[in-house]
């Protein structure tokens, strides 16, 4: 249950989950320009920083936390190879600028994961479909894509039922090697499948039912709006991408080395 | 003119060697409380499904004879059309509520027919509110109980505004209390709003009460049809298996034993009581 637990979304009323999906995207494609565009750590750190307002406003600072946290695996990993092949290619010794080189390449990948996770911690389910129907999406994938969020704490459900009825009959799951612990789980894929088939007919009687398909000029029942916050939000993304051309161009950026 | 008319209906799903509905005529006026029981495989649930004509579009198979509900010819429309005048609410409430908020999901067959943003909002709150889920409409379907999660589904197709409601066991997933909250909800849509209801129930205790038109089905065909009061009080329905009210049966004991309650048949305790409670008076 707990692997779903991330994916459950709460509604939550804070400035940034109340911004306009789309233009949240703007500002994580933004963030990703600058990100790229940027190879020094000194800028990117700066990037990394400027966010964190966000996260406080919104106050998913515990699970934005642990987003990070989940990527510091590849962060590492990210950092080791790069600090290797400088070690290597630059005559098997250690420099100062090569390590912050390393370092700077980490960051931007945590500043990369950072946009994206204040994005998706932030914009509900409801929503990102909302957004994706006004962005001329056919209505079919927008729906497709909020009834998956809707059903994944049901079937999260009825896999822990399955899994518990078919333990209770003596299936053992956490037995034997990788190859045989993955054949465990087959007696409850089966069900799990099976039943997902027979609630989607059911879904599908019910959509029936309700008029799905009457006319191709559908209505909704939310509309997204721009208010206040989205524009104070597009002036930030202008102000960041204007910084960043212009820092770029005419600003010799400094490397942490060089103040010693 | 009834609401809902059919002739010699006889339905066969697809690869099936038996029909599942047999020569079925039965006629349902407008307003009417109407209660469809039976054992369990006897035909209900496929012929709730031919009021909005799921059968025979949905489904396939061969459908014989006429149907007409609201006027319409469910035969040559689409189930999409016969939803503005026939709302369905099925048994499992998880698995026809699609949308994150409750509120979506009750402006989804609004939003189906194209109907503007502010009259959705309109008949969304009173839907909401005649079913009493107006102040958990921002919570997802997933937080809610059984019970709510099934006046979820009757707001949805009362949002539509429909002429009949139809409900095929809609408490068979729920506890007695919340079954009669909801049992509570459809009688009152029926009395305030004049929408006739169809209700498939196995639960006569509850329901027996509210009803003025009862119809047994056993084998794919009605076997009986009309007052409740009288079918329950036969001795057919007891053989067919019907769960027939505990007051009504322990009226008929007492009536076989020679004591006499009374004309009325009762169809809940309360009438029961009621008229234990003359029949106990001290007379001088």
């Amino acid at each position: 249950m707990s692997v779903f637990d991330g994916l459950r979304f709460r509604k939550v009323h804070s400035p940034i989950h109340n911004l306009d999906p789309r233009i949240k995207f703007v500002y994580v494609i933004a963030i990703f320009v600058a990100a790229i565009i940027f190879y020094q750590i000194i800028p990117l750190l700066i990037l990394f920083l400027i966010q964190i307002p966000f996260v406080l406003l919104a106050r998913v600072q515990r699970q934005w936390l642990r987003s990070l946290r989940g990527a510091a695996f590849l962060a590492t990993f990210i950092f080791v190879v790069n600090v290797a092949t400088t070690f290597f290619t630059s005559g098997y010794h250690f420099t100062a600028p090569n390590i912050e080189n390393a370092a700077a390449m980490t960051m931007r990948f945590v500043v990369l994961v950072e946009s994206f996770s204040v994005f998706f911690l932030t914009t509900s389910p409801d929503h990102l479909g909302l957004a994706l129907e006004e962005s001329r999406v056919p209505y079919e994938f927008a729906f497709a894509f909020t009834t998956a969020v809707r059903f994944v704490p049901v079937l999260a459900e009825e896999a822990q039922t399955i899994m518990d009825a078919q333990k209770a009959r003596g299936l053992e799951l956490e037995k034997g090697g990788i190859l045989k612990r993955i054949r465990n789980y087959v007696p409850v894929l089966i069900p799990l499948i099976v039943s997902a088939i027979r609630r989607s007919l059911e879904l599908a009687e019910a959509m029936e039912s309700r008029a799905w398909g009457a006319t191709k000029k559908r209505t909704n029942l939310y509309a997204l709006k721009l208010h206040k916050g989205d524009y104070a939000l597009v002036a930030i993304i202008v102000g960041i991408l204007i910084a960043t051309v212009y820092i770029r161009l005419y600003v010799p950026i400094p490397t942490i080395a060089s103040f010693f | 003119m009834a609401i809902i008319e059919t002739k010699n209906l006889t339905y066969t799903y697809p690869g099936a060697t038996k029909p599942s509905i047999v020569d079925v005529s039965i006629k349902v006026e407008k307003g009417e409380f109407v209660l469809i029981t039976g054992p369990s495989g006897c035909g209900k649930t496929t012929l709730c499904r031919t009021f909005n004509g799921l059968v025979p579009h949905f489904y396939q198979g061969e459908l014989k004879g006429e149907i007409t509900v609201a006027g319409i010819d469910t035969l040559k429309h689409h189930t999409y059309e016969m939803a503005k005048h026939v709302g369905l609410v099925f048994q499992n409430p998880e698995n026809q509520l699609f949308a994150l908020s409750i509120e979506k999901d009750v402006a989804f067959g609004l939003e189906n027919v194209g109907v503007p943003r502010e009259e959705m909002r309109r008949k969304v709150d009173w839907a909401l509110n005649q079913t009493g889920i107006y102040d958990i409409r921002e919570r997802s379907p997933h937080e809610i109980s059984g019970g709510q999660q099934q006046r979820v589904a009757i707001a949805s197709v009362l949002a539509m505004e429909p002429e009949v409601i139809v409900l095929d066991e809609p408490t068979s997933f729920l506890d007695p209390l919340s079954a009669e909250k909801i049992f509570e909800v459809i009688y009152k849509l029926n009395k305030e709003q004049g929408i006739t209801v169809i209700l498939v129930e196995h639960r006569l205790d509850l329901t027996a009460k509210y009803s003025n038109h009862l119809i047994v089905m056993d084998h794919g065909a009605v076997r009986l049809e009309g007052d409740p009061r009288k079918i329950l009080a036969s001795e057919e329905t007891r053989l067919i298996g019907v769960g027939i009210p505990k007051a009504t049966l322990l009226y008929q004991m007492l009536k076989k034993e020679g004591l006499n309650l009374g004309d009325q048949t009762p169809l809940s305790s309360e009438e029961l009581a009621d008229q234990l409670l003359e029949a106990l008076k001290p007379r001088d």
